[in-house]
């Protein structure tokens, strides 16, 4: 059975690996902010689903990692790499800063910690010559989707490795135990303050390659698009439609949204955003431990799940 | 000196309004333990409302604004009957989310039926002020304010007073006992929040005479309503006058002494101050 599993996921791998050989060029496009989607929702996984500090400022990650490869290539012309790790550290510094202070709060009050550091960071950054304020930075453009499509695949390949690794090292245990009883893991010994620093960090560097991967593709960035808050709704929603605090959820929910989405909005423009936030509310009331609970569940309850669910809840 | 003075004006003028705004979210927050990430998409929906019933009927916004309320008030009943009472004992991100994509949904409904144009409520007084000294006041923000402590003081009565706000602190409280006394939670609940959203609905009404609407100022409005609630703390609702006050005026000094664009960098700034040194609010009670 676990052979057979493994099986599944490298052929799959190698289909999506082979994609831009067999694939249109809109297809190729789709796939990569696809890609990109999946691996917000695998970041956020980690702090979110692992930790169980429902981040709702991973954009901020994102939209370092755009700036951080943005700033480096147009301001001091340096090599694409270069920016990515600039970006990388750009998020590592601001995930110890912020994340000592925000990480002693708990439930609503992180989360709406990290909602106003969202907001607040593109008028920040707005304010900032070198990240050309309002206006935004134009990159040098390189016309290589088939190079975006491989480095996004690769960089949500080592995401899911990072928290396949997670639910069998000690890193991760202590993690999962803070999200379930956090006194409890102080007192078995786990370093709370430095794990969770440490996974918000860790969230934080996958989402900030991927937006650095971003930048260089679309190769024109302003505050307003980088640091989206939108783009939180969609990772969140991604993970838990998936299963948060599982290693292939989130991305099989990032795939499976995206595709519908895209699907209904090519029939209408607007409605795509509207999906979203119907999926979210449906979700949540019918199936809040995501797809792979339900796949796990349905065969011993069937329909019956569902209504299980809102009885569970309700009041 | 005299700028000084009128920006002061401004900042508490503009803080009565914000304490309405988060005076709904504070009370749905106390009671049901829900933060309703959705608080200003239903304040976006009051203006726009409000915006409809003085446009096309000629309805003066002041007068206005108990039909606002009202209507607002059903549509928060519903939802809380219909969808929140659903998922009320789930884990508290659960109810965070949920409603987080209720404001997704009232946002993009808000673009398909009123399009994305900016709106104001402009009726014949709108540019009228009164002068004192040196200072302006200008005349719809001055009873915008007035009716905002009207609406703030009389909630607080209600809580104290009046047998449903006895049930709703009870229900705060203890549900378990007050359930015993005899409250019905179903109901009780989608009472609460249908008063916290028609104040979201005076709000918005509020709103629109003194600001420009879209359908995209909800999270802005949510962020900044949880702020006032979290400067204020959640036991009563003077705190939330408070709670405005300070972040107007510190809205107001921000965008006159250092950048227009610094407004909600402050506001927001504040709102992570506070959290971080004094999670239970300035005038809460330490943890």
């Amino acid at each position: 059975m676990k052979g057979l599993w493994l099986l599944l996921i490298l052929l799959a791998l190698v289909a999506l690996a082979a994609l831009p050989w067999y694939g249109s060029d809109v297809l190729v496009q789709f796939g990569i902010s696809t890609l990109l989607l999946a691996v917000l929702a695998q970041g956020w996984n980690i702090i979110g689903g692992y930790t169980g500090y429902a981040s709702f400022g991973n954009s901020v990650f994102y939209g370092l990692g755009a700036y951080g490869v943005a700033i480096a290539m147009v301001q001091w012309n340096l090599p694409f790499g270069v920016g990515m790790v600039f970006g990388v550290v750009l998020a590592v510094v601001f995930a110890f800063l912020l994340g000592l202070p925000v990480l002693r709060l708990r439930g609503h009050y992180f989360a709406i910690a990290t909602l106003a550091l969202a907001q607040v960071m593109a008028a920040i950054v707005s304010n900032i010559p070198l990240a050309g304020q309002n206006i935004g930075l134009v990159l040098p453009p390189l016309n290589n989707d088939r190079l975006f499509y491989e480095l996004s695949l690769a960089l949500l390949v080592l995401a899911t490795l990072t928290v396949f690794w997670l639910t069998r090292s000690k890193f991760g245990f202590g993690l999962i135990a803070i999200r379930e009883n956090e006194e409890g893991a102080a007192v078995m010994g786990v370093n709370t303050t430095l794990y969770k620093v440490m996974a918000f960090a860790l969230s934080g560097i996958f989402t900030a390659l991927a937006g650095g991967i971003h930048a260089y593709w679309i190769t024109f960035l302003d505050p307003e698009s980088a640091f989206d808050i939108s783009l939180n709704v969609k990772m969140i929603i991604m993970a838990v439609f998936g299963g948060p605090g599982t290693v292939l959820g989130p991305v099989v929910g990032a795939f499976v949204l995206s595709a519908v989405s895209e699907v209904l909005s090519s029939e209408v423009t607007s409605i795509a955003g509207l999906f979203f936030g119907i999926v979210v509310v449906a979700a949540v009331v019918l199936m809040p431990r995501g797809v792979a609970d339900v796949i796990r569940r349905f065969r011993t309850s069937g329909w019956r799940y569902f209504a299980e669910n809102i009885k569970a809840h309700r009041l | 000196m005299d700028l000084f003075a009128q920006i002061l004006v401004n900042g508490v003028l503009l803080g009565g309004l914000y304490a309405v705004m988060a005076l709904g979210l504070a009370l749905v927050w106390g009671v049901l333990n829900i933060v309703n990430l959705a608080h200003g998409a239903f304040i976006m929906l009051g203006a726009y409302l409000s915006w409809h019933l003085y446009t096309y009927l000629g309805i003066d916004p002041f007068l206005g604004l108990p039909i606002t309320a009202i209507l607002m008030f059903c549509l928060g009943y519903a939802v809380q009957r219909g969808l929140l009472n659903l998922i009320v004992r789930a884990p508290m991100f659960n109810t965070l989310l949920i409603t987080f994509g209720l404001e997704v949904v009232l946002t993009y409904l808000a673009q398909i039926a009123f399009s994305a144009d900016f709106r104001t409520i402009n009726p014949s007084y709108a540019g009228a002020h009164i002068s004192l000294g040196p200072l302006v006041i200008p005349l719809a923000r001055l009873m915008a304010f007035g009716v905002a402590i009207v609406l703030t003081v009389g909630m607080w009565v209600f809580l104290l007073r009046t047998r449903l706000g006895r049930a709703i602190r009870a229900t705060a409280q203890n549900l378990v006992a007050a359930r015993l006394y005899g409250v019905e939670p179903r109901h009780l609940y989608a009472m609460t929040f249908g008063i916290g959203i028609g104040l979201a609905g005076a709000a918005g009404g509020l709103y629109g005479t003194v600001s420009q609407i879209n359908p995209y100022i909800g999270a802005t409005l949510t962020a900044k309503s949880f702020a006032i609630a979290i400067i204020g703390g959640l036991e009563n609702p003077l705190g939330v006058i408070v709670g405005g006050l300070v972040l107007g005026i510190i809205e107001s000094l921000t965008v006159a002494y250092v950048g227009a664009t610094f407004g909600d960098v402050a506001s927001f700034g504040v709102l992570v101050l506070v959290l971080i040194v004094r999670p239970s609010g300035i005038l809460g009670k330490t943890a």
